[in-house]
């Protein structure tokens, strides 16, 4: 196991924690990096990356991945949320509480968000695993996510994506699969980084300094350390596996340059990374990227591996796999439903590109009351069903009473979120911020309540009285630099518009 | 039942449109003076004990707090007890309704009904659009003005098989009538082409579905009957009203192919004064979309549910059709300032029932008009006016 180590392999001595569960999740949209070359006057570029639409980021992100997983593990009560991302919606601010009350997460449960660099998803995981370990929790809830933005016109167009995934860690006796050997090694270089109060990320300053110096050599010394720890594995109390003796057959690993890794990988002996597929598809995803690419692979029995890097801090973790885990599956196919977008959009989408014309203000300020009262059940997608004649009326803090019987013995209930159109518009002409077209749905959910919420452009020219629908969390608003969540409804058949300008509806612009 | 309190003895309005040279202020005191000057036997200012005011959202010319005494002031009567009415785009309407119904009470005998709204003092974005950032910062995110009603156009079309041609049919008679109509924001015809080939605002109803944002004010001068006598040979009486409200969002509707407000309001008004659709020579309805005037002349009883659009394309609605509706030209031509509309209405029904109407005169064989307004957060409030030639025996 211990092939030509060029350093101490030290790993840390952990309990193994189980997997339970899996889930993933990435952006509407996709740029192929020919056009982020081609918008600059250079030629090449092979790929894409993927971009967060106007109305995702990354608790958006969060959030689909974390109930993704939430179903696969068979329970949605966890005793926290542990979540990673270097891109969290407030470099100060309530990120985690909104991120939990979306997933409905009991408010006195554990975990927190780690930020700073795309380390942070490896600190959440290693957070996560140390409290369940501990006893402290029983199931715990990791979620890593990033929507990087690299500056306009450099390198890093050509790398920078998005994408989020979720894991469910509990007991590790009876799981398909454990995690069971970690190890992490820091160092104060400074390679990529996005200064305080900078919207950018940007680029290593010397990129084979950084290859040369940093990457290869942490990494690939926290890879050999976790390895080295998984034949520690069987001798844990409690754990009657038997000693892994197959060191890691393959790696999933952070990529910040979509080449590094595959260097790596060699230099390990292990063949191409497990996270090259998810590489392919969105590109760097930054805090996300050595989990969301090892989830897929939990389909199958193995001993696997993932590394992450950011920050001058590398992790790797070893993972033995004895049952497909829940929710793996799935991974590569809901990775895959992208949409092409030209340079520009994406730019806009980004936020890196604006209108110069004034927004339109929201009537109600986000610090305000209003939403004070209103964010548990906006996040938590609640209701008010009246005890005494079963109607649900929506949003409770506007209903005092029953719209159907005026009662006044309601409680709180949260929504269905799959239903069927009952009746829609399609807004073309809209004031800024709005971005047409701009589809508003009337719902009956499965649990009875009637329900109106925006829809998403891709879908707008396909809507029909009648068509199934479910809900996402989406960011309604970005209203003097607060994001704004809710739901909106999605059509459940595949609306992928594999060919864009094909669409029948045309934007218009209000000039004045 | 019958009621039989209160007389119309005049009506004045100024041209509806973009009206950027003229403040708020001068609009007010343009349709005051318009109807002084109608009263046939002339009329002292100084007798109007009262005023009610229509304004529905001062904002949109940079004015949150309204008042009555801002319309008292710019017509000359400071002093004069004046009062500002809200109840979304019914405001004219409900503010003659209880106009008609101060006279009735006996504390006033003589009361100016006036409503005046300035939009065009913001631009479209920051007018009428920004409705789409006020409300819920979810459930009413994006919900423009077309938004109350272009819900109701998908299921209208979906459930009774109403067609874009039936919609632009109401277009092109609105267009045709503001021809007829000097008070009228717009003057020119359109064809169902034109507006077929608008651009998308809110599917399914495009920019020639839709009224425009419109400066203007309109006022009426109501009285008792006997002090009628002296004022006019030909009063106008109020005959009878009613308002209704419904549930202020647009997922709390029981029904998406007609308003309900609409016809518990009519109703009440048929029952108050005793009267029936068919009884009625024409009617002013509320018609910001193409969509809401099939909804109204549906909702009220004029036709069958379903039958709004074949109505309108056959003719049945014409200025010499079977139930001449909007002859004025309606929202779509004649504009929507908001507060002034219902009393603008009020004006026309008055004029034809007088049959003053000019080139636009319905024929008068009954002797009855009714004066409609839907609106508001969800579509949800209705006010109804039914205006009689001759006194109710």
């Amino acid at each position: 196991m211990n092939d030509e180590s060029k350093g101490p392999s030290r790993h840390q001595a952990v309990k193994p924690v189980g997997v339970l569960g899996v889930g993933v999740a990435a952006p509407s949209l996709r740029l192929a990096t020919s056009e982020a070359r081609a918008a600059w006057g250079e030629g090449g570029g092979r790929g894409k990356v993927a971009v967060c639409g106007a109305d995702e980021d990354a608790l958006t992100l969060a959030w689909e991945a974390a109930e993704e997983a939430l179903a696969a593990s068979g329970s949605t009560e966890v005793d926290g949320l542990w979540w990673g991302t270097s891109r969290p919606p407030f470099a100060e601010g309530p990120s985690h509480s909104f991120l939990s009350a979306t997933l409905g997460i009991d408010p006195g449960g554990a975990g927190g968000l780690n930020s700073g660099s795309p380390h942070a998803g490896m600190e959440a995981l290693a957070s996560a695993w140390d409290a369940v370990a501990a006893g402290h929790a029983r199931r715990a809830l990791v979620v890593v996510s990033d929507a990087l933005v690299p500056g306009l016109g450099t390198g890093s167009e050509t790398s920078y994506g998005a994408g989020g995934a979720a894991i469910v860690l509990g007991p590790a006796a009876g799981a398909p699969a454990v995690l069971a050997s970690r190890a992490t090694r820091s160092a104060p270089v400074l390679d990529r980084y996005r200064a305080d109060g900078a919207y950018a990320t940007g680029d290593p300053y010397d990129p084979r300094l950084f290859r040369e110096e940093v990457y290869l050599p942490l990494m690939s010394e926290v890879a050999r350390g976790a390895a080295a720890g998984m034949a520690a594995l069987g001798q844990a109390d409690g754990d009657r596996r038997e000693a892994a003796t197959t060191p890691v057959s393959a790696w999933s690993l952070a990529d910040p340059d979509g080449k590094l890794a595959a260097v790596l990988a060699k230099k390990l002996g292990t063949p191409v990374p497990l996270s090259a597929p998810v590489q392919s598809e969105l590109g760097d995803t930054g805090a996300a990227a050595a989990l969301l690419g090892l989830v897929g692979a939990l389909a199958e029995a193995g001993t696997l591996g993932a590394a992450g890097y950011g920050g001058g801090r590398a992790t790797a973790i070893g993972v033995q796999v004895d049952h497909p885990v829940p929710g793996a599956d799935g991974c590569a196919g809901r990775l895959a439903n992208g949409r092409a977008v030209g340079y520009l959009d994406a730019a806009k989408a980004r936020g890196l590109v604006q209108a110069m014309t004034d927004p339109v203000p929201m009537g109600l300020p986000p610090g305000g009351a209003a939403f004070v009262r209103g964010n548990p059940e906006m996040l938590g997608l609640l209701g008010a069903r009246c005890r005494s004649c079963s109607t649900i009326s929506t949003p409770p803090s506007v209903h005092p009473t029953c719209i159907a019987c005026g009662g006044s013995d309601l409680e709180e209930v949260p929504l269905a979120r799959r239903g069927t159109v009952v009746t829609f518009v399609v807004n073309h002409t809209m004031p800024p911020p709005f971005v047409a077209p701009l589809p508003l749905l009337v719902l009956d959910l499965q649990d009875g309540a009637r329900l109106m919420v925006q829809g998403t452009p891709s879908d707008a020219a396909f809507i029909a009285i009648g068509d199934p629908v479910h809900l996402v969390l989406r960011r309604y608003a970005l209203e003097r630099g607060v994001p704004v969540y809710g739901f909106k409804a999605v059509l459940d058949h595949a609306t992928t518009d594999e060919t864009p300008g094909d669409q029948t509806f045309r934007e218009t612009a209000i000039r004045g | 039942m019958s009621w039989d309190r209160v007389a119309v003895v005049g009506a004045g309005m100024i041209k509806f449109g973009e009206l950027f040279d003229q403040s708020y202020e001068q609009m007010a005191a343009g349709a005051f003076a318009q109807a002084i000057a109608s009263v046939d036997n002339g009329l002292d200012a100084g007798e109007i004990q009262a005023g009610i005011v229509a304004t529905q959202r001062g904002s949109l010319w940079g004015q949150e707090g309204v008042g009555g005494n801002t319309v008292s002031s710019a017509v000359g009567l400071s002093g004069v007890p004046f009062t500002r009415v809200e109840n979304a785009c019914p405001s004219g309407s409900d503010a003659f309704r209880i106009g008609a119904m101060v006279v009735a009470s006996g504390v006033h005998h003589t009361v100016l009904v006036i409503g005046v709204e300035k939009m065009r003092d913001k631009s479209t974005a920051e007018g009428l659009l920004s409705r789409a950032a006020a409300g819920h910062p979810l459930y009413n995110r994006g919900e423009t003005a077309p938004v109350l009603f272009a819900p109701f156009a998908t299921r209208h079309m979906h459930e009774l098989g109403t067609t874009p041609e039936m919609l632009a049919s109401v277009a092109v008679k609105n267009h045709h009538n503001g021809c007829l109509d000097p008070y009228a924001h717009f003057q020119s015809d359109v064809t169902v082409d034109q507006v077929l080939a608008s651009a998308p605002v809110c599917h399914p109803l495009r920019l020639l579905d839709c009224c425009p944002q419109t400066d203007g004010a309109a006022a009426v001068i109501l009285t008792t009957p006997e002090r009628a006598r002296d004022l006019t040979d030909s009063p106008v009486y109020v005959s009878g009203f009613g308002v209704a409200t419904d549930h202020p969002s647009l997922h709390e509707k029981s029904t998406y192919i007609g308003l309900p407000a609409t016809t518990k309001a009519a109703g009440r008004a048929f029952e108050m004064s005793g009267l029936r659709p068919g009884d009625m020579d024409m009617a002013e309805v509320h018609d910001c979309f193409t969509i809401t005037e099939i909804l109204d002349i549906e909702d009220i009883g004029f036709v069958e549910k379903g039958k709004g659009g074949p109505a309108s394309v056959e003719g049945q609605t014409a200025i010499d059709g079977r139930i001449p509706i909007n002859p004025s030209g309606g929202l779509l031509a004649k504009g929507h300032p908001i507060g002034a509309t219902g009393v603008a209405q009020i004006c026309e029904c008055y004029w034809q029932l007088r049959e003053e109407a000019g080139e636009r005169q319905v024929a008068v064989r009954h002797g009855h008009a009714l004066q409609h307004n839907v609106g508001g957060r969800g579509s949800g409030v209705s006010v109804v006016n039914i205006l009689s030639r001759d006194r109710a025996a």
